[in-house]
């Protein structure tokens, strides 16, 4: 195909002008080569603030709770780094069983109370029999269960994700409310259990390396596997996608059970961390969950949904709200903080999705 | 009215009225002059068909009259008075009574007839401001009467028959004119083209009906039948220009398609010769290709059994389906991938037959597919150009599930020059390119796949002519490494310079074929002959 011999290779482009179809385009290749070169300085700086401004933006606002009078004696100390790190390493996990149906367009409006359910089966069993085996099993049967529930009414039934996670989160509630009654069931979690959910390892709590090791994982199926360019394809256009062969409706419906079973998990961790479950424990994940997969598009990959840009959220919610607490302000101004930042997020997001596309 | 029609506006005042005139308007896009001085006069009370190919400027003057493109020059008379066309907005297109319905429907389905007929307008309210719906429908009643379309006011748009629906949709349009003077210009661009053929019928009488009333339409259509069976006058675009003006009993099968097509005789017999001429010197297919290897067939499943194929393409061959609007053509691109289902044919390809609406197995099978509406079937707009090549042969990059980053964007890298992609680089979104580098990543999307046959839908529709002539090399390219390209275009232009034959469609069957050298004007005749014989 000679006819396709063009700008990239500049040198044989240009002295080849008299066989090459227009000269013009030679110069004016070259031209455009230099305006790129020239921006890519600049643009690599810019583009790196982008990617990276939540980070640290997340590292101002430590350092400002380090030094504020406040929380100057609070917040900076071994202890209340371990129990950030290790507090939020349960809504890491479910925020990215959040984002993995998000990458498909869809919303997953059950993942608080899937944590929720799971919780509470898995106090309730390991309480009675002891087993933390049984009690693995039943956290990643619920969400198996749950999730398969919602991709396949999403997909088989056609029926609106939203529409088909909030009820579906409803119902959950209402399981919840019908073995617990409401209140917080008295609970023996067994030594090992805890130890895991409370236990340090190189002076870093367990439950967060946890996080690190799931996100991982996520992140390396999602960037370095086919599997996980298909679903990003998908998001990206489900028509086209279809009509590359991709398996749409399975693609969406994976990220649906996926996303369960990681919230489960998260249920499962949540009890070894707080030995115990309350029944409304599910209602207070959903929020910061969504609010950090939603944040995710603002960092590290701008315009995207993605794994590190959610971990990064999940901390800067939580450092805020700590510092904040730590302050002594009134507990609602956190619910102030989590809902604006939702908002924010998503309208980064588009904000960042139109200029990467226009 | 048996004078030739004129075109100073002047000498045509003193013998009829005039509902609408055009004088000298022009119009240029890039190097393409779409109007060229074209002047067009519409009597008061009469069917005026508006015809042209494709590329004609039929739709650029539509635009204009309708104020939504602006000329470069020309003149304009609505109710007698001249304005300057550059001028002419959509709010004074509709202050000065031009009624538009376009063959979308811009009625709402899922709405009632009485709902569909107060969005036109407004809604009857009570005294409290809410919607007074006994009103409403009463109004409605009032206006079907009027316009004699024996439908319910409460029933839902989506109930009724495709005919009805345009019905409405004119009514619509039409319901706040007085039966006075003040009647304005009814414009139908092309309003049958997906009503099925009875349908058709029961629209044009209506028609007919509003006009023996006193209602000026125009009437664009590519339908020569249903030119000839109502229009009182008509205007011939070709190439920007006006090609013919026909008026009563001029109006005939032959003098539409004379200049439609540009046939030079000037005899009201050329027309049809030339199509004549073209199909009988069709050749038969599988002679015309030589002896390469069968790539696809297409053959007609009947109760007995499979019937002889109605299409087969050979390794190497390029062919076009020529078909009008509503003909089906992109429909039967999609039937052969599979992206919608079909049960009366059978394809099949060097290695098998392709099952219906099984994408995956037609892509295993060797079958490529570029969509006609990039924007909507093909780009992933916010994955990179590597990714955006990548998606149809993910096996190809990676392993055990895992792709290999280093071999994706060599492939990437490769790709692009071989396809002459201008692009900063391959991890920039593919939306950082123009349409036409966009449509060249979507066709080495397909073709590093080296398909047996590769299916093009509209393959430079929103591509500027560079562009357009680089992917014609590309597709040619392909064609001589040996994949059989089916390509569909509503330009017959691209089709005869692309194909070396083509099948002409109609009501989404195979009906007609044409042997090279193709010709627009060849395809323009064969097409149109074809009209006729339905």
């Amino acid at each position: 195909m000679s006819h396709t011999q063009d700008t990239t290779n500049g040198p044989v482009a240009a002295s080849d002008a008299a066989t090459s179809p227009a000269p013009v385009d030679a110069a004016e290749a070259e031209q455009r080569r230099k305006a790129v070169r020239s921006r890519t300085g600049k643009a690599r700086f810019a583009g790196f603030l982008e990617a990276y401004a939540l980070l640290v933006l997340l590292g101002v606002i430590a350092l400002f709770f380090c030094f504020w009078s406040e929380t100057s004696s609070t917040f900076p100390t071994v202890a209340n780094m371990r129990i950030l790190l290790a507090s939020q390493a349960v809504i890491g996990v479910i925020s990215l069983g959040a984002l993995l149906p998000l990458l498909c367009q869809e919303f997953d409006l059950s993942v608080g109370n899937i944590a929720g359910l799971s919780a509470i089966m898995v106090a309730a069993s390991v309480s009675s029999n002891g087993s933390v085996l049984v009690a693995v099993a039943l956290a990643l049967a619920i969400g198996l269960v749950v999730g398969g529930a919602n991709a396949l009414i999403v997909t088989r039934l056609h029926v609106n994700g939203v529409i088909t996670t909030l009820g579906m989160s409803t119902i959950l509630a209402g399981i919840i409310l019908q073995r617990t009654g409401g209140l917080a069931p008295a609970s023996d979690i067994p030594q090992a259990m805890t130890n895991f959910g409370t236990g340090l390892v190189a002076g870093v709590p367990v439950i967060f390396v946890t996080l690190l090791v799931i996100a991982a994982i996520t992140y390396f199926v999602l960037n370095h596997t086919s599997l996980g360019r298909q679903i990003y394809a998908v998001g990206s256009n489900m028509e086209a996608a279809k009509l590359v062969g991709l398996r749409t409706d399975g693609l969406r419906a994976a990220t649906f059970v996926v996303g369960a079973l990681l919230c489960a998990l998260g249920g499962l961790l949540y009890v070894s961390r707080a030995g115990g479950a309350s029944p409304n424990v599910g209602v207070t994940f959903l929020l910061p969950a969504f609010a950090a997969a939603f944040l995710s598009a603002a960092s590290v990959r701008p315009g995207r949904f993605n794994v590190w840009g959610t971990i990064i959220a999940v901390y800067f919610l939580a450092v805020l709200n700590n510092g904040l607490s730590l302050a002594g302000v009134e507990p609602y101004v956190n619910d102030y903080v989590n809902g604006g930042a939702l908002i924010a997020g998503v309208a980064l997001a588009s904000v960042l999705y139109r200029r990467r596309t226009t | 009215m048996n004078e030739q029609t004129a075109t100073e506006p002047t000498r045509a005042e003193q013998a009829r009225k005039v509902a609408l005139a055009v004088q000298d308007v022009s119009k240029t896009y890039g190097a393409t002059r779409a109007l060229d001085g074209v002047s067009l006069e519409v009597t008061t009370g009469a069917i005026h068909g508006l015809m042209g190919g494709n590329g004609s400027g039929k739709s650029t003057l539509i635009k204009m009259l309708a104020g939504v493109v602006t000329p470069d020059e020309g003149k304009l008379a609505l109710k007698g008075d001249w304005i300057d066309a550059r001028s002419h907005t959509p709010a004074r297109a509709k202050a000065s009574g031009l009624h538009f319905v376009h063959q979308q429907n811009s009625t709402f389905p899922d709405l009632t007839v009485a709902e569909n007929l107060a969005l036109g307008r407004g809604f009857e309210s009570t005294a409290v401001r809410s919607i007074n719906w006994s009103a409403q429908k009463a109004r409605a009643r009032q206006v079907l009467d009027r316009f004699e379309i024996d439908v319910a006011a409460d029933t839902h748009l989506v109930r009724l028959s495709p005919a009805a629906q345009m019905m409405v949709a004119i009514a619509r349009a039409l319901q706040d004119q007085d039966d006075t003077d003040e009647r304005g210009v009814l414009v139908l661009d092309e309003p049958t083209a997906s009503l099925p053929k009875h349908e058709v019928d029961v629209l044009l009488t209506a028609l007919r009906r509003y006009a023996a009333d006193g209602q000026t339409i125009i009437y664009v259509s590519h339908r020569l039948e249903e030119v000839t069976a109502i229009t009182d006058e008509v205007t011939v675009l070709r190439n920007g220009n006006v090609a013919s003006r026909l008026i009563g009993t001029e109006i005939s099968h032959d003098t539409l398609v004379a200049g439609i097509t540009g046939s030079t005789s000037g005899t009201h017999a050329g027309g049809s010769r030339r199509a004549n001429d073209a199909i009988a010197s069709r050749v038969h297919l599988s002679h015309a290709a030589g002896f390469r290897e069968t790539a696809l067939t297409l053959s007609r499943r009947t109760a007995s059994g499979l019937e002889g194929e109605s299409l087969l393409l050979r390794a190497g061959e390029i062919v076009g389906i020529a078909g009008l609007l509503g003909s089906g053509r992109s429909r039967l691109l999609k039937q052969i991938f599979g992206a919608v289902p079909r049960d009366d044919f059978e394809v099949t390809v060097r290695s098998g037959t392709v099952p219906s609406s099984d994408m995956r197995t037609a892509m295993k099978r060797g079958v490529a597919f570029v969509p006609e509406n990039r924007l909507r079937e093909a780009a992933l707009p916010e994955l990179s150009i590597a990714e955006n090549l990548s998606i149809t042969s993910l096996s190809e990059h990676s392993r055990a599930g895992w792709i290999r980053p280093s071999r994706e964007r060599k492939a990437a890298n490769r790709l692009i020059q071989e396809f002459g992609v201008r692009a900063p680089s391959t991890i920039a979104p593919l939306t950082a390119l123009s349409g036409g580098n966009q449509q060249k990543v979507i066709l080495a999307r397909w073709l590093q796949r080296r398909p047996d046959v590769l299916l093009l839908d509209e393959p430079t529709q929103g591509v500027d002519i560079g562009a357009r002539n680089e992917i014609h090399e590309l597709v040619r390219a392909a064609a001589s490494a040996g994949t059989a390209v089916l390509v569909v275009s509503s330009d017959f232009g691209e089709l005869a310079a692309l194909a070396q034959r083509a099948v002409v469609i109609s009501g989404g069957e195979i009906v007609d074929s044409v042997g090279g050298p193709l010709t627009e004007d060849i395809l323009n005749d064969i097409v149109y002959a074809q009209e006729k014989a339905l």
